[in-house]
């Protein structure tokens, strides 16, 4: 198996799985939503609300905030050695205080510990006018997108099988393809029709090619033939920048690593072979 | 006000809201702002093509 990024910056990744199966690949998936770790705000104190939201869609809004998360020092409070009452290694304060008439703004939630501000400083949080006030305190926790998808640190996370586009020898070059395709990755050269360079990745399977083919009455078989290779995905990953991506991957693999370990000892005291 | 993240995928587009509005008050096409503004997915798109903002309408019965 090996992987070979497309590319890989701070927010977004783009890779392709090779000698992989469907499985893995989903467990890959699945594993880099639901089971990487990430700080979200959990439980918000409120002093003080005279906006026109809700208590309740208050904290809902401030749970969304993507917060930066250095997983070196911040562990979910399950595995922390205070055993979850809450401590600087498992919880991250932050206080809100602002009177209107103004936006209060992600920016205006002031961390304890600089290291876990919000990533955006411009989320709106809720539009306050004359004489409304929010006061409060919120908790940010370490947790899965298993508890709740705003511990997620993936925003479109998933994969694809590799396309493989072939002509036959029937191919008239009449473009009804070309035309159909919604990605523009087909084009007519010397009278045949081909997948334009560099392209092929980004075909969707959607096979509308091969039923355009189809309708120009070449036959009932299509010169097109469209195949997703089940051995070699294309992944895409793009983060909510409270994790790099590169983190995220590596941490998603750690955790398959381990799971796959746990396994193994657990059926191997089970038949008693050490 | 307008929703913290997409509904679907999870992307944060409130940051996006404030540029948005005033572009499209000021007659640009909103394909085109959404483009600029890196919203891809239809997701996103219709988060802000579909919002309304009834802040202000619902401030005085407060």
């Amino acid at each position: 198996m090996e992987i070979i990024f497309g590319r890989l910056d701070n927010n977004n990744a783009r890779f392709t799985l090779t000698e992989t199966r469907t499985a893995f690949a989903n467990a890959f998936r699945r594993a880099m939503i639901s089971e990487v770790p990430t700080l979200a705000i959990d439980q918000v104190r409120i002093y003080d609300n005279t906006s026109v939201l809700f208590d309740e869609m208050l904290a809902h809004r401030l749970g969304l905030i993507p917060l930066r998360t250095d997983l070196t020092t911040y562990v979910p409070a399950g595995e922390c050695s205070c055993g979850g009452a809450g401590c600087t290694h498992c919880t991250a304060t932050y206080t809100l205080s602002v009177e209107g008439p103004r936006m209060v703004f992600s920016r205006d939630l002031i961390p304890q510990d600089p290291t876990t501000a919000p990533c955006h400083d411009e989320i709106p949080i809720i539009k306050l006018s004359e004489n409304q006030k929010v006061v409060l305190e919120a908790r940010a926790t370490v947790n899965t997108g298993k508890e709740h998808a705003k511990w997620q640190p993936t925003i479109a996370c998933g994969y694809k099988n590799y396309p493989e586009i072939t002509f036959s020898e029937n191919c008239d070059g009449c473009g009804m393809c070309v035309e159909e395709c919604p990605r523009g990755i087909l084009t007519v050269k010397e009278g045949k029709a081909q997948v334009v360079a560099e392209k092929q990745e980004e075909c969707l399977l959607c096979r509308l090619c091969e039923e355009a083919c189809m309708a120009g009455g070449i036959g009932s078989e299509p010169s097109i033939r469209i195949k997703g290779d089940e051995t070699r995905k294309i992944f895409v990953v793009e983060g909510d920048e409270s994790l790099p991506v590169q983190e995220i991957i590596e941490r998603a693999l750690m955790h398959l690593r381990q799971k796959s370990e746990d396994l193994h000892t657990i059926v191997s005291q089970l038949s008693g072979v050490t | 006000m307008i929703p913290v993240r997409c509904f679907t995928c999870g992307k944060v587009i409130s940051t996006a809201w404030d540029e948005f509005k005033h572009r499209r008050e000021s007659g640009e096409d909103p394909a085109k702002i959404l483009d600029d503004l890196g919203l891809r997915r239809y997701c996103c798109r219709r988060m802000l093509l579909t919002h309304k903002e009834i802040v202000d309408d619902l401030n005085p019965y407060q």
